[in-house]
């Protein structure tokens, strides 16, 4: 069998082994070493400057009382909760109205996916003179409207809905695109039907557009949820977490542990236990959409 | 042919020769190279820079090539890679006290007390009873203390004198009475625009630096966080300090905010700064038309005693790197001669950690021309480290997560926040032990 295998190996198949080499070293220098090394990391304690120093499930141990990492998630996931529905609703929103024969469409179709494309640090520091408390725009305009000003991420309850809008600004722009792709692909006599019937345009958007939309729906909640999981940027630049830890997210939390603190072992413990969090979601979720959608 | 035969002469010893120059015993070349590294800001590069070329010009067989230290968060971070990656200078003098711990335990630092005339050198320069904070745990210097920051409060004397205060604040009550005047509306557009004081209320641990701790062993007489291994900062001392800046954001004397748009002290903005001596180049650079004084920390009322600070030291290591520890120890021996003390002042408003040095007469010159920096450094012998805890960063992060809660947030009381914090660093050491 081996022999076979070598012989393959040298004979007709080597150009395409010389051709997928370079892959296979990408893979084997980002993510199958990482990944091992991440493995033999859960055991040890290691501050990167000294030697490994084997400590057993010690780690799993200090995971299971860190208050402050259980915070960090359930954080994570109110922040999805929130910036989920949000993302959904604007997205279909701007959707049918990129989709629709308005005034201005040429330029908004150009315009709503600038901020996907900005960086995302540029986009937080942008949102900090939004945001900001006492001469913030937003701030500014409230109280120029005679409404009092609103501590948008020095308030413990506001800040994680703040970093949820701040990411749907930030994000919109490429489930719009999955939406109007989805929209696109609806026939046009489904709506001309239901026109002759008399359906009213809310009747055709419950009855026709949604329901079409759902696989697109489905695939956007799973990305969202993938992406939302990995909420960092936003917290790390624009609160550091705070106020009152509310903004630390999980991602976050890690962050803090491996390279501010120096704990690679136990920062790589959170990682998988965070992964391991991150799979449930997922699969209860895809089961979900089974359930609902029949997809 | 001929031409070939001369030829190959020429070319085997011009490869071989090279190699052939020395014979057994002999030095292999008579020049030394070391790196070293300043901090990277451009008073501290324009220092090093001065005092290189210096010692170039003087030391022609031992060569010394500056380099700023790679730029990235902080100097820890990159120091730690260094290690990692073996690619330390043989000298750097911006070495956190605080993060020593860890570079002694990666064996990343020469031993300084191992040369013969240590001890001399650091006993003419450096006050003894500052000189103990220095020490590690295994008992030995890795460390040569260089200079200070001690962090003290800087004010705006028109911002006071325009809210009717007449003398500046020494107490708490005294803050806060103060700060009831000068926090105010000064434009008519219904929102404070002159703040009393300000801190970055995200909970960033370093920023514990320059108001809890220096707070802390100001009130407590010039205490620091730890006896020993023990957690001892769970006192009436840190509730005080607590309860102090609660008192701040509740009476809105600091803002619910940080800002964007520059130093809020530099902008006027703000009436007082807790900083070092290091904000008055800034501000001659910057904001040469504020009329700023500087005072020591206010302190809680009663409290007796010299009021101490944090020192925010900054010092000198050699990396166990280096292949020529004895030349880099003279070099860093050059660093710390009085002349080089005065350019570190001149150059750079930093105090050099130096015995008497308001009345060495080498410095009489420069504090008649610079009075504020005289204050900082009166201040100096009253200045406290931070303590040689592994995992020092990550308990000033529990301090800071606490004093969130309490100060700013006003979610818990000082009494609460202080155990919390203390709970939280023991089990950081009971995890990181």
């Amino acid at each position: 069998m081996t022999g076979t295998l070598l012989t393959r190996i040298r004979g007709r198949d080597r150009g395409s082994y010389l051709l997928i080499s370079p892959y296979l070293v990408f893979f084997g220098a980002f993510v199958a070493y990482p990944l091992i090394f991440s493995l033999i990391l859960l055991f040890h304690r290691w501050n990167i400057v000294t030697p490994m120093e084997w400590v057993g499930a010690r780690n799993f141990i200090r995971v299971a009382a860190d208050g402050l990492f259980y915070k960090s998630v359930l954080n994570t996931v109110l922040f999805l909760l929130i910036h989920i529905p949000l993302q959904v609703v604007v997205a279909i929103g701007f959707a049918m109205m990129l989709n629709a024969r308005v005034w201005g469409r040429g330029f908004f179709r150009a315009v709503y996916f600038f901020p996907v494309v900005v960086s995302g640090v540029a986009v937080t520091i942008l949102w900090q003179q939004v945001y900001a408390n006492d001469y913030g725009i937003l701030n500014t305009l409230l109280q120029a409207a005679g409404l009092p000003a609103v501590p948008w991420i020095t308030d413990p309850s506001i800040a994680m809905p703040s970093i949820a809008i701040m990411a749907t600004w930030k994000n919109v722009g490429i489930y719009i695109v999955l939406f109007l792709a989805g929209l696109q692909s609806i026939p046009a006599d489904l709506y001309e039907a239901a026109s002759i019937d008399g359906a009213t345009p809310l009747q055709r958007f419950w009855r026709i557009t949604l329901p079409m939309l759902n696989p697109t729906v489905s695939v956007i909640v799973i990305l969202s949820t993938i992406g939302g999981f990995s909420l960092f940027i936003e917290p790390y630049v624009l609160t550091g977490g705070g106020p009152m830890q509310s903004t630390l997210s999980a991602m976050l939390y890690i962050y803090n542990q491996a390279f501010y603190f120096s704990h690679m072992g136990y920062a790589a413990t959170l990682g998988v236990v965070y992964a391991l969090v991150i799979l449930t979601v997922v699969l209860i979720q895809r089961k979900v959409i089974e359930r609902e959608t029949g997809l | 042919m001929r031409l070939r035969w001369c030829v190959l002469p020429v070319i085997i010893w011009s490869v071989f020769l090279p190699g052939c120059d020395t014979r057994p015993g002999e030095r292999p070349s008579p020049r030394v190279d070391l790196i070293y590294w300043p901090a990277p800001n451009p008073q501290e590069l324009s220092l090093a820079d001065t005092l290189v070329r210096l010692w170039n010009r003087m030391h022609p067989d031992v060569f010394v090539l500056m380099q700023p230290i790679p730029v990235s968060q902080s100097t820890e971070e990159v120091l730690l890679a260094a290690i990692a990656g073996k690619t330390t200078p043989d000298v750097c003098s911006n070495i956190w006290p605080g993060a020593l711990e860890e570079y002694t335990r990666a064996g990343g630092l020469v031993t300084l007390d191992r040369f013969a005339d240590f001890d001399s050198v650091v006993g003419a320069r450096v006050p003894p009873d500052l000189l103990k904070q220095f020490r590690s745990p295994d008992g030995h210097f890795h460390q040569i203390p260089w200079k200070t920051n001690p962090v003290m409060m800087f004010y705006n004397a028109r911002l006071l004198r325009e809210a009717g205060v007449v003398s500046v604040p020494r107490t708490y009550g005294e803050f806060l009475a103060a700060g009831a005047k000068v926090s105010r509306d000064t434009s008519g557009e219904g929102q404070i625009d002159v703040w009393m004081g300000e801190r970055d209320i995200r909970p960033i641990w370093w920023q514990r630096l320059f108001d809890f701790y220096p707070f802390y062993i100001a009130a407590s007489g010039g205490r620091t966080l730890f006896d020993g291994e023990s957690v001892a900062f769970q006192n009436e001392y840190a509730e005080a300090v607590l309860a102090f800046f609660r008192e701040c954001y509740r009476r809105r004397l600091f803002p619910h905010t940080f800002f964007q748009g520059g130093d809020p002290f530099l902008l006027e903005r703000k009436a007082t700064h807790f900083a070092g001596p290091f904000e008055i180049a800034e501000l001659r650079q910057s904001a040469p038309h504020v009329e700023y004084g500087v005072a020591p920390l206010p302190v809680p009322d009663g409290h007796r005693g010299p009021v101490y600070t944090y020192g925010d030291f900054k010092n000198i290591a050699i990396f166990s790197t280096t292949e020529h520890p004895r030349e880099a120890w003279e070099f860093v021996k050059f660093l710390l001669r009085p002349e080089h003390d005065l350019l570190l002042l001149e150059i750079c408003n930093q105090i050099p950690l130096r015995l008497d040095i308001t009345k060495d007469s080498l410095f009489t010159d420069y504090f008649l021309r610079n009075p504020w920096m005289a204050v900082f450094a009166e201040q100096a012998p009253r200045t406290r480290g931070v303590d040689p805890i592994p995992d020092l960063k990550e308990i000033l992060d529990a301090l800071s997560q606490a004093y969130e809660a309490s100060a700013v947030y006003g979610e818990i009381t000082p009494a609460e926040a202080a155990q919390m914090a203390a709970d939280r660093a023991r089990s950081i050491l009971e995890w990181n032990r």
